[in-house]
């Protein structure tokens, strides 16, 4: 079996914990994310009829309190960046975050996902401010915590562009 | 070959001759001829060039080793060729694979199978060892308790360490290379744990500034301990239950240190699959060791206890059958002594020992007798006839209960003859005359050192009436006050015996004598000494008395006036009353008969 490690980056409070609730496997309670700041959950699925292990490493959101430590990226395979889109700061967050990735780990494939699709009516983000991260991302998704809409073919392109590159 | 051929710079001579002219042609012929022959015959080799096995074979090892790291078609192209070379073989020279395998495998297989035998001798001992002693039932209440199987229950108290879980981590990525359990344990998201591990590790590292070189050695909760080993490349991390010696350490550097020395370029180039560490499982599995606590040489503390016990057991039962023993030979002794008991027989019935025989009403209960000896009183039982005992202690008993003298009064038995001596009532020594033929074994009572204390108040009382006298005045049958005073207390005299000859059954006669002093004629003196007894009689018989008779003589002159008149007093003393008690000779004759007995 094929493992690899990913990271969920994006803001405080943007919904990376809950985007991913439903899909995962998980021993850890949500309290390591305050105190040792990551919490790890498994996902099997089958890319191109291989089996795929995922090690997803939910990173506590990057705010005033607590920075994202740099170190619980090594070693990744890829990441999912997410965005709140009715919370237009947590675009500088992304970049920061999308940034510190890159100079960490390389350039491995990304995925960018803008959460609360389901409160479209109040995104104040818009396409051109996300423009940059678009491009560089393989896969880009408007996705909801809510209703699980689009979480899991963001997972299934990440896999695919990671096992590619 | 082909790519050599499309690559050379030398097109097909054909496609110049059509477009050159004669002129042409010949101008080349004449610079290029040299040149043209040259390159006519490379053409003709390349044409019929053929590379030949031993150019193949020299470029064959690299040519493998470069295609392989370029990317797996190579592997690709040749698996499915190899899988059915491999099964051709098998199917037609199967001993040859068999040879071949039979080293790696009949090793393998032996290492596996003594490995699932020792783990479970070692459970089934552990679980003999305790099932039957007081500690296994302690477990084994523990057990039902927490809903817990017996043989865990046991394996966790007598483990001194055990490695639970191996963990081979992939450094740079925290993901899990391979993972191994001991028997029991059960799996629990190790890939999700591992990369926990990892990040506490970062986290740790982070926290504290160390250098990515260092890592956290071991971590601790309860009985649970985690040794982590930090290799260049993998991380070996092992649960331990209980508390694990120093010299495992060892052991799991060692296999670090292989797997490092094995797998260095699938560590440095892993890129997530990690089938290619399955083959690390003996590695890890050799760490999975385990030490149990060694039981106690000799023999444990309940044998100990028990034997105490059972000794203590032992000594009180011989205590008990001693004492009871000492008992029963108490109660024989006992019995045997006891007047008015005869023991004829002893038996055993229902568990009670039986005295049979006889049992004078009046000898001691020997209920009580079990009691003074402390035999128990279940133990024994009775039954007695009763009869009268002849014996002088049981004679002597029936007289006290008959006669129940009073405390003044001592009895002794001679022989049959029963000695009476203090004093009592007059009453008492009646009915003894009369009861003492009802005791059996009493023919005689001697009653002659026996005071009758009656009797003895009756003579007193004579006495002190015989001392009284009344005095008259000269020639007077009158009485002064004084002698007024006196007759009262004669009076009072006369009652007292008037009670006491009652009791006694007698009936004095009470004789008033009246006197008078020689002075004047004897007639005059012989009335007036009537007259004078008469006066007394009249006064004292005022109250009646019930046994008393009381008469009044008249005795004339003094018969002692000389000797009173010498006294000196004169003749007063002789004007007198004087008394006399005089009782029939019958009652004195019955009174002496029941003092001396039969």
């Amino acid at each position: 079996m094929i493992q690899k490690k990913i990271c969920m980056l994006g803001g405080f409070a943007v919904g990376k914990t809950s985007l991913v609730k439903r899909l995962v496997s998980g021993i850890f309670s949500d309290k390591y994310l305050t105190t040792v700041g990551v919490k790890i959950d498994k996902k099997s699925l089958s890319v191109q009829g291989k089996e795929l292990l995922l090690v997803l490493w939910d990173l506590y959101g990057d705010d005033d309190f607590q920075k994202v430590r740099a170190s619980y990226l090594q070693g990744s395979s890829g990441y999912i960046l997410v965005i709140d889109g009715t919370r237009k700061e947590t675009v500088d967050v992304a970049c920061k975050l999308h940034d510190l990735a890159q100079k960490t780990i390389g350039p491995v494939p990304f995925v960018l996902l803008l959460n609360k699709h389901d409160l479209v009516d109040e995104w104040v983000v818009e396409c051109p401010m996300v423009s940059d991260l678009s491009d560089q991302a393989c896969f880009v998704s408007m996705v909801s915590a809510k209703t699980g809409e689009g979480v899991e073919a963001a997972f299934s392109a990440l896999s695919e562009a990671m096992l590619k590159f | 070959m082909e790519r050599t051929r499309r690559s050379s710079p030398i097109s097909p001579p054909s496609e110049y001759d059509k477009g050159g002219s004669e002129d042409f042609s010949a101008l080349r012929r004449l610079l290029l001829s040299p040149e043209q022959v040259q390159l006519d015959r490379l053409r003709q080799r390349l044409d019929t060039f053929v590379v030949g096995p031993q150019e193949v074979s020299r470029v064959l090892p690299d040519a493998i080793r470069l295609r392989a790291r370029q990317d797996n078609r190579l592997l690709a192209s040749m698996l499915p060729i190899t899988q059915e070379a491999l099964a051709l073989s098998i199917k037609q020279s199967p001993q040859l694979i068999s040879d071949s395998l039979a080293p790696i495998l009949g090793s393998a297989i032996r290492k596996a199978i003594s490995r699932a035998m020792r783990e479970m001798l070692q459970s089934l001992n552990q679980t003999l060892e305790y099932s039957m002693s007081w500690q296994g039932l302690q477990w084994r209440w523990e057990a039902w308790k927490t809903g817990r199987p017996f043989v865990e229950v046991v394996l966790l108290h007598t483990l001194q360490f055990r490695v639970e879980q191996v963990f081979l981590i992939h450094k740079k990525t925290g993901l899990l290379l391979n993972h191994v359990m001991a028997e029991g344990i059960s799996s629990q998201g190790e890939a999700a744990i591992s990369g926990m591990l990892t990040a506490i590790q970062d986290f740790v590292r982070d926290s504290f500034q160390q250098s990515q070189d260092e890592g956290l050695e071991s971590l601790r909760i309860g009985d649970l301990t985690v040794w982590i080993e930090q290799g260049s490349a993998a991380i070996l991390a092992t649960v331990i239950r209980g508390a694990p010696p120093v010299k495992l350490r060892d052991v799991l550097q060692n296999t670090l240190e292989s797997i490092h020395a094995q797998y260095s370029e699938s560590l440095q180039h892993f890129q997530g699959d990690d089938s290619v560490f399955l083959e690390t499982r003996p590695f890890l599995e050799d760490c999975l060791q385990a030490q149990f606590v060694k039981k106690r040489k000799g023999l444990p503390v309940a044998f100990w206890v028990l034997s105490v016990l059972l000794l203590a057991l032992l000594g009180w039962w011989a205590y008990q059958a001693s004492l009871n023993h000492q008992q029963w030979t108490e109660l024989l002794k006992r019995i045997a002594a006891e007047p008015g008991i005869v023991v004829t027989s002893i038996q055993e019935e229902g568990g009670r020992r039986v005295f049979h025989g006889l049992r004078d009403p009046l000898a001691v209960d020997p209920e009580r007798l079990l009691e003074e000896v402390g035999y128990p009183p279940h133990a024994a039982g009775f039954h007695f006839e009763p009869f009268i005992a002849l014996t002088p202690e049981m004679v002597y008993t029936r007289a006290l209960k008959v006669l129940q003298p009073p405390e003044s009064v001592s009895v002794s038995l001679d022989g049959d003859r029963l000695m009476l001596m203090g004093k009592s009532s007059h009453a008492w020594m009646t009915r003894v005359d009369q009861a003492h033929f009802s005791i059996p074994g009493i023919t005689e009572v001697s009653m002659e050192r026996l005071i009758d204390t009656d009797v003895k108040q009756f003579e007193t009382l004579r006495e002190d009436l015989e001392g009284q006298t009344i005095l008259f005045l000269a020639g007077q049958g009158r009485l002064t006050d004084r002698e007024l005073v006196k007759i009262q207390q004669v009076k009072h005299i006369l009652q007292e015996l008037d009670k006491k000859a009652m009791q006694l059954g007698r009936e004095p006669s009470i004789y008033l004598m009246g006197y008078s002093s020689p002075v004047g004629s004897q007639s005059t003196n012989v009335s007036l000494s009537e007259m004078r007894a008469q006066k007394v009689l009249e006064i004292l018989s005022e109250s009646p008395f019930q046994v008393l008779k009381l008469s009044a003589i008249g005795k004339g002159v003094d018969p002692d006036v000389e000797s009173v008149a010498a006294e000196g007093q004169g003749y007063s003393a002789s004007r007198r009353v004087s008394f006399k008690v005089v009782e029939p000779k019958i009652t004195q004759t019955r009174e002496v008969g029941a003092r001396t007995g039969r």
